[in-house]
C-alpha cells in the first residue's frame, strides 16, 4: 500500500516525476493568505542567545520539500515580552550560555503562550552537556510550570514519529540520550534539545554547512534534519501519531514494535 | 275502641315522636302561651267564682296539652322478627379475557349455563372487574380483574349475615394481588387461609375456559432497555407463547419497514424467545414492531403484535476530521476536540502530497500510513456524527471515485449527518468543489466569479441572524455576543464564494466586501434534509483562541464558538428549540393520546404565544394537520384520537424558529387485559383450597351444585307504625275539654 495516496495513477506518476525534477527548487507556497503560512519566531534575549535564521530556513525548506505544510521560510525575531509572539505558535530559542532571568511579564506571557497552544524549542548551541544554559533552562521551566519540571521524553513520544520514524535525537552533537520537555496534559509545548540541532542545520553565506557534525558526520546531519521536520510536524499535529489508527497500521507494517 | 286510635295498638310496642324537635318545642310553647291568654282574659270571672275559674284553667291546660301532643307526631311503633333462609351470592367475572374466543364462541358463554344450573333466580348476582356491580354481565369488556376485591366486597356488603353460599365464576386471570399472594404462600409452604378474605358462606369456584380449547399465539413480552446508543448494537428479545411445538416466524419492522424475520420453535410448554440485533444509525425515537402471523383460529389477534418505542441516544459524538495540510487551524481544532470527553475523534491529516514525494526519503523512514479514504467515505461514513473537511482537496485522493465518494458525503448529510468545511488553499473553489454533489449540501454556492480568495486581513462582523443563532452566541444577550465578536482578532484572509445556498443563513459576514448587494458570507449554516452543514471561509479560527489568550482572556471565545457549532451541528432531537413529545409511547387503539409541544428561544427559554403547526403522519400514509399556541410555560398540546394501528410520526415546526421537531408513538389493539388469556385453574384450585371444607373448585364443564350451608339463615324484622296525631280520639278529647272549659268560663262570668 502506498503512503498517503490510494494507488499509483497516471497523474501521481506525473506528479512524482515533476517533484523529482524540481528537487533543487523550493516549491512556491500555497496559502489562503500570507498569515496562513507556517513561520518560525526566534526568541532572542539580551544575552545567552544567538540567532540562526539560516538554520530555520533550511528546516522549513525540508518541511516544504517533504511535507504538505505550507511555510514562509523567513523567520521573525522577537523578545519573549513581545505580544506579537501570539501570531507565531512555533518559536525557537537558541542558547549559547546561561540565560538572564526573564521579567515577570515575559514569564507570564510564556506561560500563556505555552498553555494555550504555542510551542517553544530551546536549542543548546553551547556544546556543553548540562552546562550553564541547561541549568538556566531548568530554572526557567521551574518558573514557568513549577509542578511540571523539564523531563526526558520517552522514546515513543509523538515527536519521534510525527513524520519520520526516529530512534534518538541528534544535532550537531549526539551526546544526550533523549530530548527533554515540559508536558501539559497530552501535549509537550516546550522541548529542550541539548545537541545543538540548529548547529546541524545552519549554513554559511556560501550556502555550505556552517558546522561539522560529530561523531557521525553527514548521516547524523540527515537525522538532525529529520528531527527538525518532526518538531515542526509535532507542533502542528501534537499527539496525532499516537491515534490508534496510526499505531496499529505502523505496527502492522513492522515499522513500530 | 280501636277506631278511636286508628288501629289496634299491640302490646310490646313503644311510643315514638315523629315531628322534628323544633316543631315539638313550638307546640309546647304555643300551648303555654294559649293557656296564659285564657288565664289573663278570664281573670275578672275568677274573682266572682274562683272554683269555676280553677276548673276552667285545668280544662284549658288539658285541651292544649292534647293539641301539643298531637302536633308532636306521636306514633306507636311495633317490631317483630322472623327467620328466613340465607342468600346465595354469585360473582361473575366480566373482564375482557372472558370474551376471548374458545371453540365456537366466547369463553363467557359458559357463564349463562352455570347460572341456569344454579337456578340463580333467587340469588344475588354481581359482576366484577376492578369493581363490583349489581346484576348479571352485559358484556365482556371489564378491566383489571380483581378477585380479592370482589370477595372482600361481598364480605362487607353481607356483614353480619350468614350466606348459604358464595359462587365465583371466572377464568382465574386475576390482575389483583390475590393470585400472586396465594402463589407466594403456596410456594413458601405457608397456610393459604391467611391470604384470602373471610367470607360469610362457603365458596364454590366455577372455572370457565380451558387451555385445551384455546388456540392463541402471542408475543407476551419484548425485552429492551427502552433506549439504545447510536451505532451500537442492541437487542429486542421477543417472548412468544403458543401451542407447544409450534414453529412460528417472528418479524421485526420499524415504522412500516420490514427489517428481519427469525424462525422460532416453541418448547413443550408452548414458550420460546427470539432475539433481534439492531444497530441504529440515527438518534431520535423509533417505533419497532415485533409480530407473529395471525391464524384464523387465533383467540386474540391483537396480542400477535408487540410495538415498542426505542429512544436512540449518543454516548459520544463521533467526529471525522480530515485535513489536507497540517496547520495551526487543524492543530487547535484537534486539541479542542481531543480534550472534549464527549467526542470520539478520528483525525486524518494529509502530511505529504504527490508533490512532496520526490524529497528522497525512503518509505521505511516515514511514519506515514495510507489514507483510507474509500473506507471512510463509504462503509464507515455513517458511523460519524460530524465530518470536518479542513482545507482538504478531494481530487488527489478520490481519483475516479470522486463522484461516488462526494455523493456519499452529500447523501450522508441529507440523511442526518453533519458537515463542516473550513477555508484554506484547498477548500471551496480552490478545492474544485464547485459543481460537485457535495456543493449541493453546502450553505454557500461556489464557482465564484473573479478572485477565489481575498488575502487582506479583516475582522468578521455578526449578521442579524448571527446575533441570535446558537452557533455564534458568545454572551447572554445579543449585544454581549456582538461585543465579544467585535474584539476578536482579525483573520488572515478568506475564501470567496458566490453567495448563500437556499435555506442557509450567514452568521458572520465580511465587514466591507459585498456581492450582489449583500455582504460576503464568512460563516454560514444550513439545514439540508435531515442534516446540517456549516461553512467557515477562513483558515485561522485558531487566532480566536491564541490572540485572546495573549490578552489574558483565555481561549473561551474559541471554545464557545466550536462547542456551539458542535452542539448545533449534531443536535439531538431533544435539544431542538421546538420539541414534541407524546404523553405515552404505546397507545391502545381507540384511546386518546396527548401530544405536547414546547418552544424555546435562542437562549432556550420558554416562548409564550408561539404558534406551532405540523402534521401527524398516520400508518396508512394519511396526514392529520394540527396547530397550537404555547402558554406562559412555552407549552401547548392537543389530544389525538387513535384510529389506526401502527407507528404515528409527529412533525412540528414554529414560524421563525429553526429546526423541526419530530417524535413517534405506536398504536396497537394490544389490550393489556388480553396479554394473558390462558385460564389459571391452578389459582382457582388454590383459592378454593384456602377455604378448606368451606371451599370447592369446579373444573370447566364440570358443573354441579355449589357448596351450601343449610344452617345459614337470617332474621328479618317486620316493623309497623301507627300515627296517633290524627286519630279521632285526639279531636274528641280536644273538643270535649275545650268546650267544657268555655262553658265554665261563661258560667264564671268571663267573656
Amino acid at each position: 500500500m502506498p503512503r498517503d495516496v490510494p494507488a499509483w495513477s497516471r497523474r501521481r506518476l506525473l506528479a512524482t516525476g515533476l517533484s523529482a525534477a524540481g528537487l533543487l527548487a523550493t516549491r512556491p507556497a500555497r496559502a489562503l493568505a500570507p498569515g496562513s503560512l507556517f513561520r518560525v519566531a526566534e526568541l532572542v534575549l539580551d544575552q545567552g542567545t544567538t540567532s540562526r535564521p539560516e538554520a530555520w530556513k533550511r528546516m522549513l525548506y525540508e518541511v516544504i520539500q517533504s511535507t504538505s505544510v505550507e511555510c514562509d521560510p523567513n523567520p521573525v525575531t522577537l523578545s519573549p515580552e513581545d505580544p506579537a509572539l501570539f501570531a507565531h505558535p512555533f518559536s525557537v530559542l537558541v542558547g549559547t550560555g546561561a540565560l538572564p532571568a526573564l521579567s515577570e511579564a515575559a514569564v507570564e506571557q510564556l506561560v500563556r503562550y505555552l498553555s494555550y497552544g504555542g510551542f517553544l524549542l530551546v536549542d543548546d548551541a553551547s556544546g556543553a552537556l548540562d552546562g550553564p544554559l541547561a541549568r538556566s533552562v531548568r530554572d526557567l521551566c521551574a518558573r514557568l510550570f513549577p509542578t511540571r519540571p523539564l523531563s526526558p521524553l520517552p522514546g515513543d513520544h509523538s515527536i519521534f514519529r510525527s513524520f519520520f520514524l526516529l530512534d534518538r535525537p541528534v544535532g550537531r552533537t549526539a551526546r544526550a540520550s533523549a530530548l527533554e520537555g515540559v508536558t501539559l496534559g497530552a501535549t509537550t509545548p516546550l522541548v529542550f534539545c541539548a545537541d545543538d540541532l540548529s548547529g546541524a542545520l545552519d549554513r554559511g553565506p556560501d550556502g555550505r554547512d556552517r558546522y561539522p557534525v560529530e561523531p557521525d558526520g553527514e548521516l547524523q546531519r540527515r537525522e538532525a534534519i529529520k528531527l527538525s521536520v518532526n518538531l515542526v510536524l509535532y507542533s502542528l499535529t501534537s499527539n496525532y501519531k499516537h491515534d490508534t489508527a496510526h499505531v496499529l497500521e505502523l505496527m502492522r507494517d513492522g515499522r513500530l514494535e | 275502641m280501636s277506631w278511636l286510635v286508628g288501629d289496634a295498638l299491640g302490646a310490646g310496642g313503644h311510643l315514638a315522636w315523629t315531628s322534628p324537635t323544633p316543631v315539638i318545642a313550638a307546640a309546647v310553647a304555643g300551648a303555654v302561651l294559649a293557656w296564659g291568654v285564657a288565664w289573663w282574659t278570664g281573670r275578672r270571672g275568677g274573682q266572682a267564682a274562683p272554683g269555676l275559674r280553677l276548673a276552667e284553667l285545668v280544662l284549658w291546660a288539658l285541651a292544649l296539652s292534647v293539641l301539643a301532643v298531637a302536633v308532636s307526631g306521636p306514633s306507636w311503633v311495633q317490631e317483630q322478627g322472623r327467620e328466613e333462609p340465607g342468600k346465595v351470592v354469585v360473582l361473575v367475572d366480566d373482564s375482557a379475557s372472558m370474551g376471548v374466543r374458545e371453540g365456537a364462541g366466547p369463553r363467557g358463554d359458559a357463564v349463562a349455563r352455570i347460572l341456569a344450573e344454579l337456578g340463580a333466580d333467587d340469588a344475588d348476582v354481581f359482576t366484577f372487574d376492578d369493581d363490583l356491580h349489581l346484576g348479571p354481565p352485559a358484556g365482556w369488556d371489564g378491566r383489571g380483574t380483581d378477585v380479592g376485591m370482589a370477595l372482600s366486597a361481598v364480605a362487607d356488603r353481607y356483614l353480619g349475615q350468614k350466606l348459604q353460599g358464595v359462587v365465583l365464576i371466572t377464568d382465574g386471570l386475576d390482575r389483583g394481588a390475590l393470585r400472586r399472594g396465594l402463589q407466594a404462600e403456596s410456594e413458601a409452604g405457608r397456610p393459604l387461609e391467611d391470604a384470602v378474605p373471610a367470607l360469610p358462606g362457603p365458596l364454590t369456584v366455577y372455572q370457565v375456559g380451558a387451555a385445551s380449547d384455546l388456540y392463541d399465539v402471542a408475543i407476551d413480552e419484548v425485552v429492551t432497555g427502552g433506549f439504545a446508543f447510536l451505532r451500537t448494537d442492541f437487542t429486542l428479545t421477543a417472548k412468544v407463547r403458543g401451542p407447544p411445538g409450534l414453529k412460528v416466524p417472528v418479524s421485526l419492522s420499524r415504522e412500516g419497514h420490514h427489517l428481519q424475520d427469525l424462525d422460532l420453535s416453541l418448547d413443550a410448554e408452548g414458550r420460546g424467545e427470539v432475539s433481534f440485533t439492531v444497530r441504529p444509525t440515527r438518534v431520535g425515537r423509533f417505533a419497532y414492531e415485533l409480530s407473529v402471523p395471525v391464524d384464523d383460529r387465533d383467540a386474540v389477534p391483537g396480542n400477535n403484535v408487540y410495538p415498542v418505542v426505542i429512544r436512540v441516544v449518543r454516548d459520544r459524538t463521533r467526529v471525522l476530521q480530515v485535513s489536507g495540510s497540517p496547520s495551526f487551524d487543524e492543530k487547535f481544532l484537534r486539541l479542542f476536540l481531543k480534550e472534549d470527553p464527549s467526542v470520539d475523534l478520528v483525525s486524518f491529516f494529509i502530511l505529504r502530497t504527490h508533490e512532496d514525494m520526490g524529497a528522497g526519503w525512503g518509505s521505511d523512514e516515514l511514519s506515514l500510513i495510507a489514507f483510507p479514504y474509500e473506507r471512510l467515505f463509504t462503509e464507515e461514513l455513517s458511523t460519524f456524527d460530524l465530518v470536518i473537511l479542513q482545507n482538504f482537496d478531494y481530487k488527489p485522493y478520490f481519483d475516479f471515485s470522486a463522484n461516488e465518494l462526494l455523493g456519499n458525503l452529500a447523501a450522508y448529510v441529507r440523511d442526518g449527518g453533519a458537515l463542516v468545511m473550513t477555508g484554506g488553499d484547498r477548500s471551496f473553489d480552490l478545492g474544485d468543489y464547485g459543481g460537485t454533489s457535495l456543493a449541493d449540501v453546502l450553505p454557500v454556492t461556489l464557482n465564484v466569479a473573479g478572485p477565489r480568495t481575498d488575502p487582506t486581513p479583516f475582522r468578521p462582523v455578526l449578521s442579524a441572524a448571527g446575533k441570535v443563532h446558537p452557533v455564534t452566541r458568545m454572551g447572554a444577550t445579543p449585544e454581549e455576543s456582538e461585543a465579544i465578536w467585535s474584539r476578536l482578532p482579525e483573520q488572515d484572509g478568506y475564501n470567496r464564494v458566490s453567495g448563500l445556498a437556499p435555506d442557509s443563513a450567514a452568521l458572520l459576514s465580511h465587514p466591507s466586501a459585498t456581492q450582489g448587494g449583500a455582504p460576503e458570507p464568512i460563516l454560514a449554516v444550513r439545514e439540508v434534509g435531515k442534516g446540517r452543514s456549516m461553512a467557515l471561509m477562513v483558515d485561522a479560527s485558531w487566532r480566536w483562541s491564541f490572540s485572546e489568550a495573549a490578552e489574558g482572556r483565555g481561549n473561551q471565545a474559541y471554545l464557545h464558538f466550536w462547542k456551539n457549532s458542535l452542539r448545533w451541528l449534531v443536535a439531538d432531537p431533544e435539544d431542538q428549540r421546538v420539541v414534541v413529545t407524546p404523553a405515552r409511547e404505546n397507545v391502545l387503539l381507540g384511546d386518546d393520546v396527548r401530544i405536547v409541544l414546547r418552544v424555546r428561544d435562542a437562549g432556550y427559554l420558554p416562548v409564550e404565544g408561539a404558534k406551532v403547526s405540523g402534521t401527524v403522519l398516520l400508518p396508512s400514509g394519511a396526514t392529520q394537520p394540527f396547530e397550537v399556541q404555547t402558554d406562559a410555560a412555552g407549552e401547548g398540546g392537543f389530544d389525538l384520537h387513535s384510529t389506526e394501528q401502527g407507528a404515528h410520526r409527529v412533525l412540528a415546526e414554529s414560524p421563525g424558529v429553526p429546526g423541526k421537531a419530530e417524535t413517534v408513538f405506536a398504536v396497537s389493539d394490544r389490550d393489556p387485559e388480553l396479554v394473558e388469556i390462558i385460564p389459571d385453574g391452578a389459582f382457582l384450585q388454590r383459592l378454593a383450597a384456602a377455604y378448606g371444607d368451606r371451599g370447592s373448585y369446579r373444573a370447566p364443564g364440570e358443573g354441579g351444585a355449589p357448596l351450601l350451608d343449610p344452617t345459614a339463615g337470617r332474621r328479618v324484622m317486620d316493623r309497623s307504625e301507627t300515627a296517633l296525631s290524627s286519630v279521632p280520639l285526639v279531636g274528641l278529647l280536644f273538643g270535649l275539654l275545650s268546650s267544657l272549659a268555655w262553658l265554665l268560663r261563661r258560667r264564671a262570668g268571663a267573656r
